[in-house]
């Protein structure tokens, strides 16, 4: 019963481990490869890109053999454009439904809903849900294409119980988008929940069952405290992988009607590679880097005043 | 200090596989082939394995190593762009766009062939509209075209002879292309009368086998080449948007919602010419390729209910029909290091031969004389001596870097006119705005 | 825990909330499944277009014509490049999440939070300096340096994640195996990590699942056509004036994604007895 009792006590997020702390190796060590590994390959090419953000480089054309600073000029261009607002806003909207409403909420509900099931459907509704995951994005976007076109899937069965079609990527571009990335992205979040309710055990629940709490109370009080630092890796997960969604959108709409479902993601392809100005391109990617980070600062001040 | 053991060790780990990398380092004497590979467009890749043995052995010692880049237009540039910035990794022959000549020339990737092409017997095959689209800003060649495609009117002759039209059908003005289109609506109602591209969804297809099709069959066109600036306002503009405006406001062309659909051209190979729901479609040469045998949608007796006509200039001028065309040259890079064996084989992929092998394998409109003539290639498809017989008036789209940005306010535009948020002279004036932000006021002129 | 005095006045309660779990469970399966019509049915067809309709004539061509000798090695070129990535993600990761969820370190959060963020950056931004970097280091077109490249790009998520997860093992377990003279790797390897197999797993099965769907990296990175992976090669079924040939698209994406999902059930299974012994345990 002990550690069943200390399991049941929140438990403190890096407890420095008694008596381990001076010894520099302790933590050099295993950290090394993991440091030298991003060192070589990855601070390199992010300090590139924010040079490249303040230059006019290309990749053909003049500027491509010699690109010249050209300071804060990329990023005054874009606050002067109308195209680049929309875009934003479009990608805060995209994210918040798709990714922190759609995907979170569902994976979380889907993982509970999937505890302590028999093993064969966690298996077939888990593998359902996680074919959706991986289906190349490509696929996935000529999926709900002919889901929601005009002649599609869904239109189809909508009239054949007499109710009326709609011209769902015509007149709900965004909502449409949104819904099929839920339904690509959900697979993540189940998976992290479904590991971090593992954690919960058992016999908690049962405990504050006797004790006559409410399913809703017992979410509340026990599950959810419980599953903070789940909420938290996933929450930034997914918000960092939705805000580069590229393909799926580009294949369903195009981005339109008109930049009715033009992300940021769209907007920077057009700029960087169908008019080739990456020092344009790189300085929007560096917008939605800051997107990115805002969302995960709140996230970390949400999660760190619970409780 | 840590930091440092670790990057020691990366290091150390990457000069281990530097050993196994393999293939990158190369001597002067191996010619690194660029070339696209993507999708259905196989063929260039079939060629140029049936070639590489043929070449080595005329050349001894040369060996060729081909690269093929299995990827859409965009990513491809991307890529080819990429092993450019390095001397180390830059092709010697590169499969090339025209369009991009320009920007690729000013950036320095490119070599200028007119040393070879002076003394090449084959040259004077190649008709004068064709050496234009390969030639630069500063007056050199520096492609060699392998084809090219055209542009204009499919239709179906099952709908347009209900619809009472005699046929074949040959409009000679745009007014008798809307006739028909009225005509169909009328008689035929279950079809859509005529389909263009237009809007953002569709992309670069909006702008050249829909709005530049009409605009250089006006009296204007999108460049003046004499005064080197591109022309804005225009009469022509505005006629090319009242064009749109007419089609979709009149319901002949498909509702907004099939209109603006990202995979239009999906629907019109697969759904509404096969179907008989469509009667009439400005598009390009490559259409009824979807239909062969080994296409994506076979239809093998589609020249029973499928035909073609030119697309007619405003009023008729002459020379009474338009065409917009694209093609891919084979180039050769500013870096290469051998690029005397480079030539000699740009030189073998494309004598008379391969060139005409190529234009039927790959269906593809011929730019050589000696292969436009040839039966072998007028019999491989019926509908190819139409579509060659077009690059005699046929218009290539300004080759500059700012091109694809006016493109993109083109298709703006285009959408607004046929969604009726604006009328054709607001976007003639839109667009011209758009125009002079992007390259400067001084570069633009108006007409008309 | 005396489960005698729950029994008989949950119990219904229970069964009712296990049948409406099920039923929504139903529900959700049968939504997420609706999508694929088009994939099954187009893989069936000789002549698909982009509209859901069953084929004149099913037929298992598009399967035969996709399954030759160089479509598998695309397949196989993908295993060894997720495969590969997702072991080394899990090797390097670990370690290197131990101290991070243990000690407190001043500067591990701050870098690590620049790092994560740093991943919103678009890969094809980064791939133009990180092509530059492997010409100079002669790495172009080397599988493992691919692969070593695609472990970097995912660490950052690997190791907040496999910290994540750690911290949700009591430190006082590891105490425990300290007292009876395990060393801190020891302990690691032989009891937090047997309590975090599932984090472990969905850490596995995102690195694989990520590296597996990746085009542009092994795009740009590697030149020969023979190492290219399989979501390089499905560009294969795509025209240059955007004809698609989609039932052989379809049957490709079947073959694709029949890999991954095998590997979801396998874990499912393995995962399975990591619950078991979880309870082992904590018993």
């Amino acid at each position: 019963m002990a550690a069943s009792a200390s399991a049941a006590s929140p438990r403190p997020a890096a407890r420095p481990a008694r008596g381990r702390r001076g010894s520099a190796l302790g933590w050099a060590i295993p950290m090394a490869p993991a440091a030298g590994l991003l060192a070589l390959f990855f601070v390199g090419p992010i300090l590139w890109c924010f040079w490249a953000a303040f230059t006019n480089l290309a990749l053909t054309g003049a500027s491509a053999s010699d690109p010249e600073m050209v300071g804060l000029a990329n990023f005054r261009e874009m606050f002067a454009d109308g195209d680049f607002y929309s875009a934003a806003m479009l990608t805060v909207a995209f994210v918040a439904g798709s990714a922190i409403i759609g995907q979170n909420c569902l994976g979380l509900i889907l993982a509970m809903l999937m505890r302590s099931r028999k093993a064969v459907v966690r298996t077939v509704v888990g593998g359902i849900v996680v074919s959706a995951w991986v289906v190349p994005e490509i696929v996935a976007g000529f999926m709900w294409y002919a889901f929601l076109a005009d002649e599609g899937t869904l239109n189809s069965a909508l009239t054949a119980v007499g109710l009326p079609a709609n011209e769902w990527l015509y007149e709900l571009p965004l909502l449409s988008v949104i819904i099929a990335n839920v339904w690509r992205g959900t697979a993540f979040s189940m998976l992290v929940y479904s590991a971090a309710l593992s954690e919960v055990p058992d016999d908690l629940h049962e405990a504050a069952a006797v004790d006559g709490a409410s399913a809703v109370q017992r979410l509340r009080h026990i599950t959810l405290p419980l599953i903070k630092r789940a909420a938290m890796t996933n929450l930034m997960t997914i918000t960092l992988q939705t805000l580069s969604v590229f393909t799926l959108i580009f294949v369903m709409t195009g981005g339109g009607p008109g930049i009715k479902s033009q992300t940021l993601p769209l907007y920077m392809y057009q700029e960087a590679f169908k008019f080739s100005q990456l020092g344009y391109g790189t300085a929007v990617a560096i917008v939605m880097l800051t997107i990115g980070a805002v969302f995960s600062a709140i996230y970390l001040r949400l999660l760190r005043n619970e409780v | 200090m840590r930091r440092f053991i670790g990057l020691a060790m990366a290091a150390g780990l990457a000069v281990t596989m530097a050993g196994c990398g393999g293939g990158s380092e190369s001597g002067s004497n191996e010619l690194k082939i660029v070339y696209q590979k993507f999708g259905t467009y196989i063929h260039l890749d079939v060629m140029l394995r049936r070639l590489k043995p043929v070449f080595e052995q005329q050349n001894p010692g040369v060996k060729l190593k081909l690269i093929p880049v299995t990827a859409n237009d965009a990513d491809y540039f991307s890529k080819v762009n990429l092993m450019r910035r390095s001397a180390s990794s830059a092709p010697d022959v590169v499969y090339e766009d025209t369009y991009v000549i320009n920007s690729d020339v000013k950036a320095g990737y490119l070599r200028p062939l007119d040393e070879y092409l002076n003394t090449w017997p084959d040259w004077g095959q190649f008709p004068d509209s064709v050496k234009q689209g390969v030639k630069a800003l500063d007056g050199k060649i520096y492609g060699v075209p392998m084809g090219t495609d055209t542009r204009g009117l499919w239709y179906n002759k099952t709908i347009l002879k209900k619809a009472g039209v005699t046929l074949p059908w040959r409009p000679k003005t745009w007014d008798d292309v809307l006739a028909t289109a009225r005509q169909i609506k009328a008689r035929v109602p279950d079809a859509t009368p005529f389909n263009m591209y237009s809007g953002k969804p569709a992309g670069e297809a909006s702008s050249m086998q829909g709005y530049e099709m009409l605009l250089y069959g006006t009296d204007h066109e999108l460049y003046n080449s004499q005064s080197a600036k591109w022309v804005a306002p225009s009469k022509g503009m505005t006629d090319s948007f009242r064009f749109i405006k007419t089609v979709f406001s009149e319901g002949l062309a498909p509702k907004p919602a099939v209109a603006l659909d990202k995979n239009l051209n999906t629907i019109v190979t697969t759904q509404l010419f096969p179907k008989n729901k469509l009667g009439i479609a400005l598009d390009g040469s490559w259409l009824s390729s979807t239909w062969q045998k080994a296409g994506e949608a076979p239809w093998p007796e589609w020249q029973d209910t499928i035909d073609v006509a030119p697309m007619p200039t405003q009023n008729g001028q002459a020379p009474g029909k338009t065409s917009m065309s694209g093609g891919w040259t084979l180039a050769i890079g500013a870096k290469s290091k051998n690029p005397g064996a480079a030539w000699k084989f740009v030189a073998l992929a494309l004598n008379r031969e391969n060139s005409l092998n190529y234009a039927t394998t790959a269906g593809q409109i011929a730019v050589r004389d000696d292969v436009g003539k040839d039966p072998a290639y007028l019999n491989a498809n019926p509908t190819n001596k139409f579509w060659t017989d077009l690059v005699s008036a046929t218009h290539y789209r300004p080759a500059y870097a700012e091109y694809p940005e006016i493109s993109n306010q083109i298709q703006k535009e285009m959408e607004s006119v046929m969604t009726g948020q604006e009328s054709p002279e607001e976007a003639t004036k839109r667009l011209t705005e758009s125009i002079q932000k992007i390259v400067g006021a001084e570069k633009v002129e108006a007409a008309g | 825990m005396a489960p005698v005095s729950v029994g008989s006045t949950t119990a219904p309660r229970r069964a009712v909330s296990a049948a409406a779990a099920y039923g929504v469970l139903a529900v959700v399966a049968v939504l997420f499944l609706v999508p694929f019509g088009w994939l099954f049915l187009a893989s069936l067809n000789a002549e698909a277009g982009l509209t859901t309709e069953p084929p004149a004539e099913f037929t298992l061509r598009n399967f035969a014509e996709v399954l030759n000798p160089d479509n598998l090695r695309a397949f196989g070129n993908s295993f060894v490049l997720s495969g590969g990535a997702a072991l080394l993600t899990l090797l390097v990761a670990t370690p290197a999440a131990y101290p991070l969820s243990r000690y407190n370190l001043r500067f591990g959060r701050p870098v690590l939070y620049a790092l994560l963020f740093s991943t919103g950056l678009p890969i094809t931004a980064i791939m133009v300096p990180v092509y530059g970097m492997f010409v100079q280091l002669e790495l172009v077109d080397s599988v493992p340096a691919t692969t070593l490249f695609l472990t970097a790009t995912g660490l950052p998520f690997a190791i907040w994640m496999m910290k994540n997860f750690m911290d949700g093992v009591p430190v006082s377990l590891e105490e425990a195996a300290w007292v009876d003279g395990a060393s801190a790797w020891k302990a690691l390897v032989r009891v937090v990590l047997p309590l975090m197999l599932p984090g472990v797993t969905v850490v596995f099965v995102f690195t694989f699942m990520t590296t597996w769907g990746n085009f542009f990296v092994p795009f740009v990175l590697l030149l020969a056509p023979e190492k290219q992976p399989a979501a390089v090669t499905i560009y294969q079924f795509f025209g240059q004036q955007g004809e698609v040939a989609y039932g052989l698209l379809a049957a490709y994406s079947i073959l694709y994604t029949a890999p991954v999902v095998a590997l979801y059930a396998l874990v499912q299974r393995t995962l399975g007895g990591a619950f078991a012994m979880q309870g082992a345990v904590k018993g």
